[in-house]
Formats: structure tokens, C-alpha cells, sequence
């Protein structure tokens, strides 16, 4: 009141006309025409806005001048403060447009976004809305254009609708049962938020094959061209209103990872660390590929048959937890002891068996014993009267190697034991008449191998989770070329990418994919993520975002990679690193829009300069900002976002 | 060797007695006894047991005595008197070459384990063999799933409950213990009980109570191979019960206790590791802040990152002795190679190895053995295999640096948080030691840094100092005397007897409870003995210690004696070995004073058990005193006092530590004030000659006196 007052007495400004298009009146709907004085603040032309227009909620509004690309978001700064005359071009608009944003489990969701704030903040909020904690971990980025061949079938695509969330609930979501409480309005919202909280099955073969796959570094770079700049609105960086965005984790490195309250962010995490295994976004060796593939089954697996399970721990508050652990407790004290009379009567294996020991120089092959497992040990006796008496021979299994031998076309169900002695391993081969029988045996000897006897908890599921990897075989055999028969099979080349679906069959993946699976068998679903994350991490790859670039005085195009802690300098013919800076030892980094060059300085007087080929300046400077920034994070602060500190870090461009 | 089978025999045979008078259930103590064979018949394990013993020698049966007595729950008392009466007899001298304590039947042989009908009674000792009930129903043939029909019955209640308790009795009683023998790098050896469910942290605290060492984070038990000359440290983590029992009957394996920098030079200086491409003056300059930034980068994240190892290693080639180069790759999930002709990308590796199955050794002299290019060779095999076989793999370095850069690659590829939390546990115990040990000593700035005690002897041991004793080599014993950390705990073993019997109570024998427990016996003793043991402190101390160090030399002669009456004959051998050590000199100096801040501690510390390792090693002292003739070790000790100096910062150094205790004892033990007094008098006389002697020696002057101080105060107090 005061400013406008003084203002009023020290100029007799003149009136204008300053037109505004109301976005809510339709595109056809011409420009509301107001008279103003440059004087005016931008609260005050809203006002006078409302007042022409009919009744409506103008809550979320804002003026957005077209020709500058610019929000008006300062109410209280007067018209000639942003240097806005008549000739200015403003539209007024919701702040929060719809979007259509890909998660990293390849599901879309739609939903109301910022435009008008930093996208730093609009994913803030997006997080928010989805339930993914430290939202300073991802980014939005321009998605792949999908091959053209898809236009067809575009229309089948499925959208999650959440724009009808109030905005109110994400400025403030309150929890309900561990899930933001808007996820609990309907049956449609929770269908939501278990598509974000449980992992997505796997994909088809056909659909990984599909996909867009980076053949090398250089197509790996161009995908970090792009990220948007974090620092400025959507609407300035041409995003539209249901525009299509993708929400991927940007910086690698995941902060205080909780199980209990980061469901949705877990999930998704392991849905992006999937897809990178699957489309060789980064480089795994064969062995890894294996396990990765056991621990895609295996989640999938669990995540069918309880999939509510991680819903439901996290629901779980303190109280309810130390409760439900108190019972548990009990249960175990009160059942002790038919426990103890279990482990007693120790169960055992009895049943006719061939047995081969390749080493024997004897041409002999299989032959038929009477075999009993106790304990962790397999003794073969000449029949079944003589077990009475001494076997023939008595093998512990603690530590040995099991590997599965199985076709079940032709009937063959091996297992192949590689015993340790002092002289070294010893093979024995025990074979199966069924599956049935298989399954029970190899369960045994899987735990026998880990020191477990058959009393053990766990031995009812191995066996299981061995039947269910037969039945997958075998629907697999079984349906050559047809359909695939029941949906509880899963095609093995759902599990790896697809340079082994050349390179391998199916029913050869199988036992491979098999074997690694019997270390993660056990796993709970939370755990077999963890250790599905925890592999993709101990990638020598893992984290690295790649640039083209050119090192001052350099001739030719190299790559850098940015990688959490460090910048690496990457010969782009050989692939070989040639250089490591680590980010500790930065000195500072300056950016000169102008050539678009960057310098960084590092302690010790090393200096390095290079200019960006396949993504903007920015986007290096950003990564680079925002992992030291990352890095600052720190369990005092942990709940509270240093955004300032950020954009201090990653931002100034605009400013030139 | 026939009076300790004897000796054994009764014990056992007494052991039957007792626990058959305690009831059919009940018999805690016997089963440890056959359990150190486990999986055999119980005759057999009674004979194996007597073998092993006989391996011993006898201050090890001593030391054993005193573990096996912990397990003497409610017999304890009656037993006492029925070992008071066999210990002195046996004083046989025993083949001590035997590395190892018994051990369980290879386990490549396959074990008859009949099973035994009988319902779950315990009496059957050996665990595998009770079937339990449910060995009628199995046995017989088809039903093997079926296991609790039988009982289903009424009466099911109420045997169920018999065959619980019974159970758990049977838990405790197929608890696996080994007799361990460590070798220190002195040559000699300690000898320990090792439970099967005791892992390596456990074992070695129990070693630095046994050796007073300085408990720094180097100190590591060791498993060599001899067959295969291979050496491999223990984990903290890793049970240590379970790679022992690999070893086969007849194998010359040995357990060492040794310090071995490389354990956690990764956390001490994880740039060598990580940033190992970088320059050595780089990796020299690293600043502290940037190593802890390394450490926090790689450990603790949400998984640990293993050091990004590639390079060209020399690979046996399986059965023959020729070496191929290859390019290999450390990765997280195992080592790679890059096949002929393709690129190093992931996808083209071919796997060399996982670690699930294998743990990684170090080779030793392979350059004779196996003609290896250099003698920097690395092993990977499953724990298991003891012999030459196609499975064991052989890579050799180029040099010490990349060796070792492998294995603790691969070592932290293994093990992962493992190892850190392993070595944060470390530096806590070390820490905590260190501040002991500054606290104590006022000179402790020069003293703190020599490490550990045993350390500083093993110099003068190395000079062709045979791992057996023999008697000709008592002056360096003496050498290693000094040491007389050691010396004491032995000693607490070999008191067991008189002690035993009040001590008993603790069932899980760890040896440390036991000496604790003991002490106070002791201490009265020493005590109420006249002035003469305390002023002899100083220089009893020496004397203990080489019973104690070289089991073998003196050994026979000291430990039967533990008994009062036995003091004397080894003050004799003691007293003789003196003179020669002043001459000697240099290095045995130092320990003279060393022992000499013990004894005095001991009587007083007693009390304060608060500092568990120190505590214990004081309580020893005192009863060497009362054995010693005092006046022969004060000669020595002031002869030797003079060239003392210059070594005193080492031995000075560890006691330290062992102060502490003793320090703090003093002013936290209110009750046990009197005895105190007496002794400090005398020793003060002793150590101001000393003080006086060296200038340096003026350190252990001043702790003394500082300790009489302390004294005083404390009788001013009262």
C-alpha cells in the first residue's frame, strides 16, 4: 500500500492496455483486455483478471509472459518491474498442468505437476505425490521417441490416472497405513499405488527386444542430452501440458535407503537398476547376468504370491511391529519344545538312487543303490536290507557344490555334487527317477551343502521353489511356439538381455539361471531387492553417466563419465580409462556458457578444460553440482532439503 | 607320559563317577571331555583324547586342566580334591612336537555313526550318535517323513518333556571343543580350548590375555598348510573351529599368532588399494580426510565397492609346472580373465573364479616349489582341500604390492562389511588398550609406541631360535622371558589346582574367567607372605616367565610344582639362567623391569577386575615372587639394570598396558589395601636401584614410584 501510494504521488503514470489470455476460457476465447498503470503489481492485475472473468477457482493461477518465457510469480512486483508494456503477450494459467510421466517400471502415469516452479521442485513434489522419498535423487528427462513401428498400437497404452489428487494432500500428504493417504480414496488409487509399490512382472522377451538398446558409449551420451535443467520450470523448457516426461533416478547415489519407508522408492529403483541390466545400459559379465536373472525370478516369484507384503511392513508402525515380534517370539518360545522333539526325530531321505562317480576309472556308469540322506550326509547301501548295517560309503555334503543336471524331455534329472576332500573335489552324481524325486533331493543336498539338515525351516520351499523351476522348464518344452500356456510360467529370456536369447535357448538358460538361484532362494522379498540393488552397484560401471566431449587441445571426440565420486576420461576407441579425477580433490569448476566450455581445477595444479558435445554444458555442470551435493547430505539434515544449496551448485546459468 | 595317562585316566574315569552320581541327565562336564571328537564312538574319542594328550606338553595339559575344570559345574568341589592329589604327580616330559590338539576323524572318512537306540541319554557323550527315539521308527525302513508318530501317544507329554531336557542337555553337551595349539612367533606356543561356536575375535581375545600383547588391530591368527606352504589369515568373523577340522589326522598344519599389517592395511590406508593406479607419492601425500572419504565411499554405502582390480597375473597351468600369463579382473561376484583376442568388455569375460566355495591363500616360497615366475603367489581352494589337486588354483604376482592387492581384493570381494566391522571391532579393542596402557605409564609417550612386548622379543628369537625347547638355549630363553606377559597366565593355569575348586563355577571355560577367579586365592597368599615375595618382585618376575614362554625348556619341572610345593625347584633353574642374561643383555633388560611393574600390581589389581586382560595377567605375578628366591634375581636384575636403558621404551612399552590394570586396581580396590602396603616397600628399593642403574630406566622408576604414591595415598585413606 505504501509503495503503490508513493508511487501514485511521485508519477501520474499513464494508463494502458495490457491483454491477457485466460486459458481457462478456451483457445478460441479471445484475450482479456485490462486497463493498467506500470505501477501496477501482478497481484493487482490477477485481481482485476478475476473480476472480468467469471467465477472460478484462480487458486492455482499464475501470469506467464509468453515472448520471455517467464512466470510472473511475484505478486507484489510492479508491471514496470518486469519490464512488461503493452506489448506484452500474457496468458494466465493453472501452475499445475497434467503430465504423463514414464516410471522407471515402464508404467505412466498421469498426473498434476508444477510448470511453473524449478523442475527440482516440481519433482519434489512429484515424489511427494508418488510416495518416493529423497526426491533430490531423480530427475525428469525427455524420453526415448519409441520406434515408429508402435504407432499402431499406441492406443493399448495404459495410463494411472492421478490427477485427481488434490494438490493440498501433496503440499502436505498425510499417511495413512504407510501410503500418503490419497492412495486410500479408492479402489482405482490403491490399484495405483500397488502398481508403483509392487514389481512389475517380467517383461516379455519380444518387449525387451523392442526396446531402444544404446550400442555403445557414444549412444549411452546422448541419452544425458535429456535431462532438463533442474533449475527452471517446465513451461520454460517447452514441456506442454500432458506432454510426455520420463522419472528416472538421476544421481547414483541412494541416500538412507529404508525398507520400511521406501517401498515405492525401492521398487522403482529396482525396476530402472532391471531395465539397465535388461537393455545393457550397463555391462555385466555372464555369471552376474545369471544371478541377476535368479533374483529377477525370484522377486517376481515372491512379489506374486504375497505381493501386499511390502505394502504391509510398511504399514506396520512401531507398535504393531513390536508386537507382531513379541508373538512371533512367544509362538517360537511355546513351540520349542515339539520343535526340539522335530529336530530330534531327525527326518531323513530313503529311496533307491543311481549313482555315478566319474572319477572311478570304471566304465561301471550308474548304478543302483539304496540311499538314505540324514543329517548333511548321504550313505548308499548295496540294498535296502543291508542299511542296517555299514553303507558302503558315507558322503557329507557341508560345502560341496550342487549343480543341477536337468532335461526333463528326456527324462533326465541329475544331480551333480563336486564334494570337497583333502585330496580336492570329488564328483558324484546322483540321478533322479521324477521330478518329485528330484525335487526332494536336490533340496536336501542344497541345504546339505549349506549345513543344513532336512529339519530345517526352509527345506519345505526349496523343494517347492525346485518343483516350480521344473514346471517353468517344462511349460517352456512344452509350448514350443504356441502360446505361452499358464501365466504362472515365466520364459527364462525374460530374465536377461537379449544378447543371450541368441546366444543361448531357453531350455539352456534354464539350468544356468537355475543355479545361480539357489543362493538367492531364500531371500525375502525385500532382501532379494537389496541384493539385487547391492550387485547393480558393485558394477564396475554402475553410476556413470557419460558425456562426449573435448578436451581442450585434443583433436578428437573422448568421453567423460561422471560418476558419483569421480570424473573419468574414457578413450572413446579402445574404452579404456585414462584418466581418474575424484570430485574430493576439485578445487573448482567454472563454466563459460559463452564457448560453452567447462574448466575444472583440482588440487595440485591440474587443470582440465572441455567442451561438450552430445548434452549442453549445463547438464555436466549440473551432474557434477549435483553430486557434490549429493554428497553434503548428512544424517542431522537428512529430513531437510538444502534446495538453496543445490541450485547454488548446479544453477547460474540463467544469470548470463 | 605314562603317569599322565594315568593322571588322565583317573581324572576321566572320576569325571564317570561324578556325573553318573548326578543322575542320568545331568552331566554337563563329561561331555566336553569326549565332545573334542565328535562324531565318533565314545571309546574312540576317550582314546583319540589320551593321544592328544600325550602330544601335549604338560603346561599345556596344565593350561587344559584348567579349561576342562571350568566345565566342572556341580563336581567341581569334590573333584578338586581328587586333582589336588593327581597333579603333582604328573611330571612327565612329553613330546611336545605335535602343532596341533586333537581333532575331530578326517572328515573324508566316512564315520560308521551307528545309531544308538537308546532314548536321548546323554550318557552316549558323542553327539551323532543318538538318534533319539526316532531312531526306531527310521530305521526300520519306508517311512522316513514320518518322524513323531511314536510319540503321538499319551504319555507323549511327559516324555516329551524328559526328552527336552534331555536335548538340551544333549545342545550343550555336542558342543564341539578343540585343544588348539598356537604358535607364536617365538617359537613357542600357547594352548587353548577352542568352542566350536567361539569365532576368531573370541579366540583372540583370549590370546592377548594368555600373551599380553599389545592387542593392536595386526595381530591375527593364522592357518599354514604345510603340505601345500600355504599361510592364511583368519577373519575376525569366521568361526574358528570349522576350518580346523578340514585338516587332516596326520597334517602338520599349524595355527600361528603373528601380526600381519596387511589384515586392515585396507582401512588404514584404503587409497594403496583403491587409487592404486595413482603415483606412490600421491598415494604417500593422501591426506587423512580423503582416506576417510575412500573408506565411507566404499564401505559404507548400500553395498561395498571392491577395489576396481585388472592386471596381467601368471596362472599355473592345471597339473603341469609351466605359468601362462593371463589379463585378469577383479569383480564383486568373482575373478575374470580376458579370453584371447576379445575386448575387456564385461560380456567377454570368461569367469575364473567365485568366492563362495574358496578363501584365498598366500603361497609361500612357490618360486622353488612350483617354479613360479616370482615367490609372490596366491592361492584360491575350498577350505577343504589339504593336498595337491587339479581344483586349487595358483596365481603369481609380479611383485609383494599386487599381491597383495589381490588378496585383499579378494578378501573384500568375500567377506565385504564383514571385514570392516571386524576391524572397527579391532581398533575399539586396541583403543581401548592404548589408553590402559597411556594411563599408566608417565613416561608413556615414548613407551606407548614400541608395540607389543612379544614383538620386541621376537628379534632375539629369530636368532636361530628352535621352536622346541631345548635346555641348552636358556639364556635366550631368557631372552624371551622377559616377555613376561606370558608367563604369568601360564602360571594362573598351572595354580588351577588350589583354585580350581573355587573357581570352577564358570561353565563356559574360557581360560580368562578362570585366571580370574583364581586370582584372589592368590592374592591372599601373596599377601600374607612375608615382604620377602614383594621385594622380589622385580625380579621373581623374570623367573616365571621362561616356565611360562618355552613351555618346553623348564616346563616339566615348573608346572607339576604349580602347588606350593613345587615353587622351589624352578626358582632354581631360574636363578641359574640369571647370570647369564645380564651379559646378554641388551635385549633382556628391558623385560626385567617390565616384569618387575607386574608383580607388585598383581596382589593389589586383583580386586579391580574392570580391565579383564590386565587384570589377569596380574594376578600371576604375585605367586612368582613367593616361589623365587629372592636374593639370587635382585643381583641380576640390578647387573642387568644398567644396560637396560636403552631397550627399556620396548619392554617398558608393554607393561604399560599391563600397569593400567594394575593401576586402577589399586585406587578402585578399597578392601584389599593391606596386603599392598608391604609389598610396595620392597619393591621400591629394588626399582630405584634400577632407576639409577639406566637413565631411561628411570621411566619404570617413576611408574613405580608413581604406583607408590598411589599407594600411600591409598593407605593414607584408610
Amino acid at each position: 500500500v505504501k509503495l503503490i501510494q508513493s508511487a501514485c504521488s511521485c508519477f501520474r503514470m499513464a494508463v494502458w492496455d495490457l491483454s491477457v489470455t485466460v486459458e481457462d476460457l478456451g483457445a478460441d476465447a479471445p484475450p482479456v483486455t485490462l486497463s493498467v498503470t506500470s505501477d501496477l503489481h501482478v497481484g493487482g492485475v490477477i485481481l482485476k483478471l478475476v473480476q472480468k472473468t467469471r467465477e472460478f477457482d484462480w487458486s492455482d493461477h499464475a501470469l506467464w509472459w509468453e515472448q520471455k518465457q517467464k512466470w510472473l510469480l511475484r505478486t507484489a512486483w510492479a508491471l514496470e518491474k518486469y519490464g512488461i508494456h503493452a506489448d506484452a503477450r500474457l496468458v494466465f494459467m493453472p501452475q499445475h498442468k497434467p503430465l504423463k510421466l514414464g516410471l522407471p517400471n515402464g508404467k505412466t502415469v498421469q498426473l498434476r505437476a508444477s510448470f511453473s516452479s524449478p523442475v527440482f521442485q516440481t519433482v519434489i513434489g512429484i515424489c511427494r505425490m508418488l510416495n518416493i522419498r529423497h526426491p533430490e535423487e531423480l530427475s525428469l528427462l525427455r524420453p526415448v521417441e519409441e520406434k515408429r513401428k508402435k504407432k499402431d498400437k499406441d492406443i493399448t497404452e495404459e495410463l494411472y490416472d492421478l490427477t485427481g489428487v488434490p494438490l493440498s494432500s501433496v503440499s502436505r500428504p498425510s499417511m495413512y497405513n504407510g501410503m500418503p493417504a490419497h492412495f486410500v480414496d479408492s479402489a482405482e488409487m490403491e490399484a495405483v499405488y500397488k502398481m508403483l509399490s509392487v514389481t512389475q512382472p517380467p517383461p516379455a522377451p519380444e518387449v525387451v527386444a523392442k526396446q531402444y538398446r544404446p550400442a555403445s558409449v557414444v549412444d549411452k551420451a546422448h541419452i544425458n542430452g535429456r535431462w532438463l535443467d533442474s533449475s527452471r520450470s517446465l513451461l520454460q523448457q517447452g514441456i506442454q501440458e500432458n506432454d510426455r516426461l520420463w522419472l528416472r533416478f538421476k544421481y547414483h547415489a541412494f541416500y538412507d535407503i529404508e525398507p520400511k519407508y521406501d517401498v515405492v522408492r525401492l521398487t522403482q529403483l529396482y525396476e530402472q537398476a532391471r531395465w539397465a541390466i535388461l537393455l545393457e545400459d550397463i555391462d555385466c559379465t555372464e555369471e552376474e547376468m545369471m544371478l541377476f536373472g535368479a533374483l529377477q525370478y525370484h522377486i517376481s516369484k515372491v512379489a506374486q504370491s504375497e505381493p501386499q507384503l511390502l505394502a504391509s511392513t510398511a504399514a506396520m508402525d512401531d507398535l504393531e511391529s513390536a508386537l507382531q515380534s513379541l508373538e512371533v517370539k512367544l509362538e517360537g518360545e511355546s513351540s520349542s519344545a515339539s520343535e526340539m522333539l522335530d529336530n530330534m526325530t531327525a527326518p531323513e531321505l530313503n529311496d533307491y538312487l543311481k549313482i555315478f562317480r566319474p572319477k572311478r576309472l570304471t566304465l561301471k556308469g550308474y548304478k543302483l543303490y539304496w540311499v538314505k540322506f540324514q543329517d548333511t550326509s548321504i550313505s548308499y547301501f548295496k540294498s535296502k536290507e543291508e542299511s542296517f548295517g555299514e553303507p558302503i560309503q558315507q558322503i557329507n555334503l557341508k560345502g560341496c557344490e550342487v549343480a543341477p543336471d536337468v532335461n526333463i524331455a528326456a527324462n533326465k534329472f541329475l544331480i551333480r555334487l563336486l564334494i570337497p576332500s583333502p585330496e580336492g573335489m570329488n564328483e558324484v552324481y546322483l540321478r533322479c527317477e521324477d521330478e518329485e524325486q528330484y525335487a526332494q533331493w536336490m533340496a536336501a543336498c542344497r541345504l546339505a551343502s549349506k549345513g543344513k539338515s532336512l529339519a530345517d525351516s526352509s527345506y519345505q520351499s526349496e523343494i517347492q521353489s525346485i518343483s516350480s523351476f521344473l514346471a517353468m522348464q517344462k511349460t517352456k518344452s512344452g509350448s514350443h511356439g504356441k502360446t505361452p500356456a499358464a501365466d504362472e510360467s515365466i520364459n527364462t529370456h525374460s530374465l536377461v538381455s537379449p544378447r543371450y536369447h541368441k546366444k543361448y535357448k531357453a531350455k539352456q538358460l534354464t539350468p544356468r539361471i537355475l543355479d545361480a538361484y539357489q543362493n538367492v532362494s531364500l531371500l525375502t522379498l525385500t532382501d532379494a531387492i537389496m541384493r539385487f540393488l547391492q550387485i547393480w552397484q558393485s558394477l564396475p560401471d554402475f553410476g556413470l553417466a557419460y558425456v562426449v566431449v573435448r578436451f581442450k587441445g585434443s583433436r578428437k571426440d573422448e568421453v567423460l563419465g561422471i560418476a558419483p565420486n569421480k570424473l573419468i576420461r574414457i578413450d572413446l576407441g579402445v574404452g579404456d580409462v585414462v584418466k581418474t579425477w575424484r570430485y574430493n580433490n576439485m578445487k573448482q569448476w567454472n563454466v563459460n556458457w559463452d564457448i560453452k566450455q567447462m574448466a575444472i581445477e583440482f588440487e595440485g595444479n591440474i587443470n582440465i578444460a572441455f567442451s561438450c558435445v552430445t548434452a549442453e554444458c549445463r547438464i555436466v555442470h549440473e551432474f557434477i553440482g549435483g553430486y557434490i551435493f549429493m554428497s553434503t547430505r548428512n544424517r542431522e539434515n537428512s529430513n531437510t532439503l538444502n534446495e538453496e544449496l543445490f541450485h547454488k551448485l548446479t544453477g547460474g546459468h540463467e544469470a548470463l | 607320559m605314562d603317569d599322565i595317562d594315568a593322571m588322565f585316566s583317573d581324572l576321566l574315569g572320576e569325571m564317570d563317577l561324578l556325573t553318573q552320581s548326578l543322575g542320568e541327565n545331568t552331566e554337563p562336564p563329561h561331555p566336553s571331555l569326549p565332545s573334542t571328537d565328535k562324531e565318533v564312538n565314545f571309546s574312540i574319542g576317550f582314546t583319540d583324547l589320551n593321544e592328544s594328550l600325550n602330544e601335549l606338553e604338560d603346561n599345556d595339559l596344565d593350561a587344559l586342566m584348567n579349561d576342562l575344570m571350568a566345565d566342572l559345574n556341580a563336581s567341581e568341589e569334590k573333584l578338586a580334591a581328587e586333582i589336588e592329589g593327581l597333579k603333582p604327580t604328573p611330571k612327565a616330559d612329553l613330546p611336545q612336537s605335535a602343532p596341533t590338539a586333537p581333532k575331530g576323524p578326517s572328515p573324508s572318512l566316512p564315520h560308521p555313526t551307528p545309531s544308538l537306540p537308546s532314548p536321548a541319554s546323554p550318557e552316549s557323550g558323542s553327539s551323532r550318535t543318538v538318534t533319539s527315539p526316532a531312531s526306531s521308527a527310521t530305521s526300520p525302513l519306508p517311512p522316513p517323513q514320518s518322524s513323531k508318530p511314536s510319540m503321538e501317544e499319551i504319555e507323549a507329554q511327559v516324555k516329551a518333556d524328559k526328552i527336552k531336557l534331555a536335548l538340551e542337555k544333549l545342545k550343550e553337551a555336542k558342543v564341539k571343543k578343540l585343544v588348539v595349539k598356537v604358535m607364536l612367533n617365538d617359537g613357542s606356543s600357547k594352548t587353548l580350548m577352542v568352542d566350536e561356536r567361539q569365532n576368531v575375535r573370541e579366540v583372540l581375545e583370549n590370546m592377548f590375555e594368555k600373551t599380553h600383547c599389545d592387542c593392536n588391530v595386526n595381530w591375527s591368527l593364522c592357518e599354514t598348510n604345510h603340505e601345500l606352504q600355504l599361510e592364511r589369515l583368519f577373519e575376525d568373523h569366521e568361526n574358528m573351529v570349522e576350518p580346523l577340522l578340514a585338516w587332516t589326522r596326520d597334517s602338520e598344519n599349524q595355527v600361528l599368532f603373528k601380526e600381519m599389517p596387511e589384515k586392515y592395511e585396507v582401512f588404514k590406508n584404503p587409497q594403496n588399494f583403491y587409487l592404486w593406479k595413482k603415483d606412490r607419492k600421491t598415494l604417500k601425500d593422501m591426506k587423512d580426510k580423503d582416506k576417510e572419504i575412500l573408506i565411507k565411499e566404499n564401505f559404507c554405502g548400500t553395498s561395498i565397492i571392491v577395489p576396481d582390480l585388472e592386471g596381467v597375473l601368471h596362472l599355473k597351468e592345471d597339473g603341469k609346472k609351466s605359468w601362462k600369463q593371463r589379463l585378469f579382473q577383479l569383480r564383486a561376484s568373482g575373478i575374470y580373465y580376458v579370453p584371447k583376442g576379445k575386448t575387456k568388455s564385461s560380456r567377454d569375460l570368461v569367469c575364473f573364479v567365485q568366492f563362495d566355495n574358496v578363501n584365498v591363500y598366500y603361497g609361500q616360497d612357490f618360486k622353488s616349489k612350483y617354479k613360479a615366475p616370482t615367490d609372490f603367489c596366491f592361492v584360491l581352494k575350498h577350505p577343504q582341500i589339504q593336498k595337491e589337486s587339479q581344483y586349487i588354483k595358483y596365481l603369481c604376482c609380479d611383485d609383494a604390492r599386487t599381491m597383495k592387492l589381490w588378496v585383499t581384493g579378494i578378501r573384500i570381494a568375500k567377506y565385504g562389511a564383514a571385514l570392516y566391522e571386524n576391524f572397527k571391532a579391532s581398533e575399539k579393542k586396541a583403543a581401548v588398550n592404548a589408553m590402559f596402557s597411556n594411563r599408566n605409564s608417565p613416561s608413556s609417550s615414548s613407551q606407548s609406541t614400541p608395540s607389543p612386548t612379544i614383538k620386541a622379543k621376537s628379534p632375539s628369537q629369530a636368532n636361530g631360535h628352535a621352536p622346541q625347547p631345548s635346555g641348552g638355549t636358556i639364556t635366550q630363553d631368557l631372552g624371551d622371558i622377559p616377555p613376561p606377559p606370558p608367563p604369568p597366565s601360564d602360571h594362573t593355569f598351572s595354580h588351577p589346582p588350589p583354585g580350581s575348586g573355587s573357581s570352577p563355577p564358570p561353565p563356559p571355560p574360557l581360560a580368562a574367567k578362570n585366571s580370574i577367579k583364581l586370582h584372589p586365592k592368590h592374592r591372599q597368599p601373596a599377601s600374607r607372605s612375608p615382604a620377602s615375595p614383594a621385594s622380589l618382585d622385580p625380579l621373581p618376575s623374570p623367573p616365571p616367565p621362561p616356565p611360562t614362554e618355552d613351555s618346553s625348556d623348564a616346563p616339566p619341572d615348573f608346572l607339576p610344582p604349580p602347588p606350593p610345593a613345587a615353587n622351589f625347584p624352578p626358582p632354581p633353574p631360574s636363578a641359574a639362567n640369571f647370570p647369564p642374561p645380564p651379559p646378554s643383555a641388551a635385549n633382556f633388560p628391558p623385560p626385567p623391569p617390565s616384569a618387575a611393574c607386574f608383580p607388585p600390581p598383581p596382589p593389589l589389581s586383583s580386586m579391580p577386575l574392570p580391565p579383564p586382560p590386565a587384570a589377569l595377567d596380574l594376578p600371576p605375578p604375585p605367586p612368582d615372587p613367593s616361589f623365587l628366591p629372592p636374593p639370587l634375581p635382585p643381583q641380576a636384575f640390578t647387573g642387568a639394570g644398567a644396560p637396560p636403558p636403552p631397550p627399556p621404551p620396548p619392554p617398558t612399552a608393554a607393561p604399560p598396558p599391563l600397569g593400567a590394570g594394575p593401576k586402577l586396581a589399586v585406587r578402585s580396590s578399597g578392601s584389599l589395601k593391606k596386603t599392598p602396603p608391604v609389598p610396595p616397600k620392597r619393591t621400591t628399593p629394588s626399582l630405584q636401584g634400577a632407576g639409577g642403574g639406566g637413565g631411561e630406566g628411570g621411566g619404570d622408576g617413576d611408574f613405580m614410584s608413581e604406583l607408590m604414591l598411589a599407594m600411600r595415598k591409598k593407605r593414607g585413606n584408610v
